[in-house]
């Protein structure tokens, strides 16, 4: 009975560390069709979501009734706990690369001025490194790796700003439509990298045992 | 405070402390069953008007312990115990103590209901009668008054007069805890005591005792796990770590800490089922 408690376990983790990586896949693809204009791959990133979302469902629903029928605790407990947790943010992350997509799709009309562009691609590749490291983090139950997640964090949020200011010195002729679907991928790619600092702090609990961890975590915000 | 992540192997961890006094104070006990050496170095604190449950694999000792709150081992030709026990700051192996007296403040239930051949009512005045109350009306409130506490009166109040074997297991083992109440326990020792009733009947014991721990201080032993966690505040776990070598006790903390963030990789072992 036990073992076949373990698979479960595993399997249901290596399940969402599949989804937590699909996530990461969803955010590049979308950024890069935001950068270039290409609304094939937009449209691409779109059509993952419901597989996704019916993924992540399929985790609470799993982990529900692993909880009402094994009554998991410590570790086991911990690590069904997380992995809800995960599932539903992991969830929201990949709404909002949808979003990004969906951006993408309303701003391929035109091209705008290439530093934006750039400061966009340059978030996304600091997102991605959030999100490699959170599943890695995860994968390996690192506690050092769940903790610095905060840290590459930072440099995404100061992007958001700058793109802001780079955003006011645009002319008068460039389309307000297209500017405010610009500055609004820059704000999903920094609450997608928020959720993955969050989940962070679940890794650290897991791993821990410790909740006065996310309260510490927290507070550092 | 950041608490670490639980060793490896660890020795006996110091016992917390947390709120509340104690009631029942267990330092460096050694237990023998004549040349097997059972406990060893056991120092716990037993909080007053708390649940405290004992758990861990057969063999490990636990029921061992619980008997030696109310002088039960005394019984078992060949037993030896070393260290000190105290109940509200007073050595209860000490010379003169008398353990008749000791086991009405410390009562005790078994795995087994064993209500005497009598009647309801009797089994309930058994008690007070042999310490001296002979006045009816007296046992009547007494009788009533310790049904009602083991949530048991209403289920019997008509029947009274009849033997308490007759009654289910369930309803046994409440009669039995009225037993106990009827002579103002301090303490209540509860040696596996759902282990051998139905699950109502084992819901509504684990009620009485969330009732019953706001003036008594209980002491659980049990096997299922779930059930530790369900109705204690504290858990000790000990475990046997070699056959035939002495147990030890484990871990001891609050029962939330015990079943989220155990300290010692051998609680987690066994709770998470990965032993015994």
């Amino acid at each position: 009975m036990r073992e076949a408690f373990r698979r479960e376990l595993k399997d249901l983790k290596k399940r969402v560390l599949a989804i937590a990586r699909d996530v990461t896949d969803m955010t590049r693809e979308a950024v890069t069709s935001l950068v270039e204009g290409d609304i094939d791959r937009a449209e691409k990133v779109i059509l993952r979501d419901d597989d996704l979302d019916r993924r992540c469902l399929g985790i609470e629903e799993h982990t529900l009734e692993v909880i009402a029928t094994q009554g998991p605790v410590a570790r086991d407990l911990r690590l069904l706990y997380s992995l809800t947790y995960m599932a539903l943010h992991l969830e929201r992350m990949a709404d909002l690369s949808v979003n990004i997509a969906k951006a993408a799709k309303r701003t391929a009309s035109r091209r705008g001025p290439q530093t934006l562009y750039d400061l966009i691609q340059a978030q996304g590749n600091l997102v991605y490194r959030v999100l490699d490291a959170m599943a890695e983090a995860f994968e390996k139950s690192d506690l050092e790796l769940a903790r610095k997640l905060e840290e590459l964090d930072e440099p995404i949020d100061h992007l958001y700003k700058q793109f802001f200011r780079e955003l006011a010195r645009l002319q008068d002729e460039e389309d307000i439509e297209w500017a405010s679907s610009m500055v609004l991928a820059s704000r999903y790619l920094e609450r997608i990298a928020d959720n993955a600092v969050d989940i962070g702090e679940r890794i650290a609990y897991l791993v821990t045992g410790d909740f006065d961890v996310i309260h510490d975590m927290t507070e550092e915000d | 405070m950041t608490r670490m992540p639980a060793p490896i192997v660890s020795p006996t961890p110091a016992a917390p402390a947390p709120d509340g006094p104690d009631k029942i104070t267990v330092k460096g006990l050694e237990f023998y069953y004549g040349d097997f050496h059972a406990l060893t170095d056991v120092t716990v604190p037993i909080k007053s008007t708390a649940v405290t449950a004992f758990i861990g694999p057969s063999g490990c000792g636990k029921s061992t312990f619980i008997r030696c709150f109310n002088r039960m081992n005394d019984l078992i030709p060949g037993t030896r115990l070393e260290g000190k026990v105290t109940l509200d700051g007073q050595d209860i192996y000490a010379p003169g103590v008398d353990p008749v007296d000791l086991r009405r403040r410390v009562g005790m239930i078994f795995q087994q209901p064993n209500p005497f051949p009598m009647s309801i009512y009797d089994n309930v005045a058994f008690g007070p009668r042999l310490h001296g109350i002979t006045k009816k009306s007296e046992l009547d409130d007494l009788v009533r008054d310790s049904l009602d506490r083991a949530n048991l009166w209403k289920e019997v109040k008509d029947i009274l007069g009849r033997g308490g074997l007759t009654l289910s297991g369930g309803q046994q083992q409440r009669l039995c805890i009225a037993r106990v109440l009827a002579v103002q326990p301090e303490v209540l020792l509860m040696d596996e005591p759902c282990s051998a009733i139905d699950p109502t009947s084992v819901q509504k014991i684990e009620d009485l005792m969330a009732v019953l721990k706001e003036s008594i201080t209980i002491i659980i032993v049990t096997h299922n796990m779930q059930q530790a966690a369900r109705v204690s505040d504290f858990t000790a776990f000990f475990l046997q770590e070699v056959a035939g070598e002495a147990a030890v006790l484990v871990e001891y903390d609050r029962t939330t800490n015990v079943f989220t963030s155990p300290r010692d990789k051998r609680t987690e072992d066994y709770i998470t089922g990965r032993f015994g």
